[in-house]
């Protein structure tokens, strides 16, 4: 039914008052800076001398030239890849232990397990900097355990990442089996117990069926949190600046470097761009899930 | 289906072995803001031996924390009534009105959520230098209020679609204005979408970090997080007792919100997602 044709601008006239301060601030800080970013991606723009000139798309043939770029790059996608898996199958079977009517306590279990999400991310980051400290708690119980040489989680550059993979997916397992639970929970009773009736293992319950059913909520917490998880700065920061060696340079901190102690933003913005091309895909597929 | 008595008791080992794993780190953490300086040396995991009020005494003594944590309150504080002022009438206007563009303002608000940092902070920037906000707690507030709108309208459009339409009906028949149906009849019914918004709302500025540490530059304009960041230092040695005690005075307000509003804010995230 179209309104316009019958009542002009009706309902938009009724409609904007409501809208204006929403507009106001999300235009001055989120959709110009984003349109500013895109134009400063295509400018050679240093603060210091204030140079700001057309450059088309050079900042990003330099990307490509760049081999710290590159490797942030690359770390990126074993980030997110890692991060967002680790988190999904860990996430899911604690979502299906809290789900289970015959855990004791489950209240008290759901609580406690959401503790990492309640506590603030730098914090999360202090925390596990201490744990994995070379002197820390985990090597110092590794020994105990007749581990000669555990490693040194944060200074060696071939376990740095895996090191600020497994932080992150301790931090967001709570976000992601609330997410999962309340799938779960939305999964009708009649189902599990028909396949229970057709001898049906709890593998093939649980793939023929449970994730099937919650596909929607499934497809919305993966892309959702791959998004989070590319454009994560804090944890890294606080873990390990990126080394070393940049062992653990992903694509913002890449960003952040260039644009706060190089001064270069326009390569900077060049590269949120490129974080954003990425991104692209599963941004659609999360709008168009949710807007179903 | 009853389980055996083998697997209910895997069932309740993996449910163990998940709390301590979560919340280990934190313990450990934490203890040591009651232990000296020497014994955390000595000895990484420990009880603490002789409880000391010594890293207490130095974070409130010693350190700009307590500015700090004043400032984090009132950033976080103030993000929450601007969010809240701003997203109910957003959220109602998309609930209710047909207007051209809904639908491009729908999938904006969604993807939004999903540009990275780093080419926002740019033009950030530039805006904030032309109305002198860089530097100030009010560029901070805004920054993080444009954060939170995104979700926060989307979940309290749920919400209110949840409302019928025929009690604000009744009341614009008695004379009542949108905006007055909106404050008299639609919001004292989405009290938990509200609470919802808040304390996410909260939880976001309090623990936001990147656009703190960029924005503020004085330390006695710092949050919590860029004053726990600045007091870990750049390398060399750590002093964790004092950092723990910090950590756990900048943990504790965001636990107690969190386990008071978990509920509304897990309906919330959830409602829209599950149907």
């Amino acid at each position: 039914m179209p309104p316009a044709s019958v009542n002009g601008f009706r309902e938009e006239r009724r409609a904007l008052p409501f809208l204006v301060p929403t507009l106001l601030i999300m235009g001055a800080i989120n959709l110009y800076p984003f349109l500013n970013g895109m134009v400063r991606s295509l400018h050679s723009f240093r603060i210091l001398s204030q140079d700001f000139t057309f450059t088309g798309i050079r900042n990003f043939q330099l990307l490509l030239q760049d081999e710290l770029f590159i490797r942030a790059f690359v770390n990126s996608l074993v980030w997110v890849a890692t991060c967002v898996s680790a988190q999904f199958v860990l996430a899911l079977i604690l979502a299906l232990v809290l789900n289970s009517k015959e855990l004791i306590a489950r209240r008290v279990f759901r609580s406690l397990v959401l503790i990492p999400w309640a506590t603030p991310p730098v914090v999360v980051a202090l925390t596990w900097r201490y744990m994995l400290a070379e002197q820390g708690p985990l090597n110092a119980m590794l020994s105990a355990l007749g581990i000669a040489h555990p490693p040194s989680w944060l200074l060696d550059p071939g376990v740095a990442l895996w090191a600020c993979i497994m932080v992150t997916v301790w931090m967001n397992i709570p976000f992601m089996t609330v997410m999962l639970l309340a799938g779960l929970q939305s999964v009708e009773r009649s189902l599990y117990e028909a396949a229970a009736i057709d001898g049906a293992s709890f593998l093939q319950t649980l793939f023929r069926i449970t994730l099937p059913v919650m596909k929607k909520i499934v497809l919305i917490v993966v892309t959702l949190m791959s998004i989070w998880t590319f454009n994560m700065f804090d944890i890294v920061f606080v873990l390990t600046r990126g080394g070393p060696g940049n062992a653990t340079l992903t694509l913002p901190l890449f960003a952040y470097q260039n644009a706060f102690f190089y001064y270069q933003l326009g390569y900077a913005a060049a590269v949120g761009i490129v974080i954003m091309a990425c991104l692209l895909v599963l941004i659609v597929l999360y709008v168009r899930e949710v807007l179903e | 289906m009853r389980l055996s008595r083998s697997k209910r008791a895997l069932l309740h080992f993996v449910a163990l072995v998940y709390v301590v794993l979560l919340t280990f780190p934190l313990v450990l953490m934490f203890l040591n803001s009651v232990r000296s300086e020497g014994e955390i040396m000595q000895a990484p995991v420990g009880v603490p031996g002789n409880v000391t009020g010594e890293n207490f005494d130095e974070i409130f003594g010693a350190s700009t924390f307590m500015v700090n944590l004043r400032n984090s309150f009132v950033v976080a504080g103030i993000t929450v009534c601007l969010t809240l002022a701003v997203t109910a009438p957003a959220g109602y206007a998309m609930s209710r009105f047909r207007f051209r563009g809904k639908g491009l303002f729908s999938v904006w608000l969604l993807a939004t959520q999903a540009f990275p940092g780093i080419i926002m902070v740019l033009g950030v920037f530039a805006v904030f230098r032309v109305y002198k906000l860089l530097n100030t707690h009010t560029g901070l507030i805004v920054m993080h209020t444009s954060f939170s709108m995104p979700f926060s309208i989307w979940l309290l459009k749920g919400y209110f679609d949840r409302i019928p339409v025929a009690l604000e009906e009744a009341a614009m028949i008695d004379g009542c204005s949108h905006a007055r149906a909106l404050t008299r009849v639609i919001l004292p019914l989405a009290v938990p979408g509200l609470l919802a918004v808040a304390t996410f709302s909260f939880l976001l500025s309090w623990n936001e970090f990147f656009f703190a540490l960029i924005i503020t530059r004085d330390e006695l304009l710092f949050t919590l997080p860029v004053f726990l960041s600045r007091f870990l230092g750049t390398g060399g040695l750590v002093r964790w007792g004092p950092l723990s005690a910090a950590a756990l005075l900048a943990t504790l307000p965001a636990l107690l919100l969190f386990m008071l509003g978990q509920r509304y804010l897990v309906s919330g995230l959830t409602g829209g997602a599950v149907k």
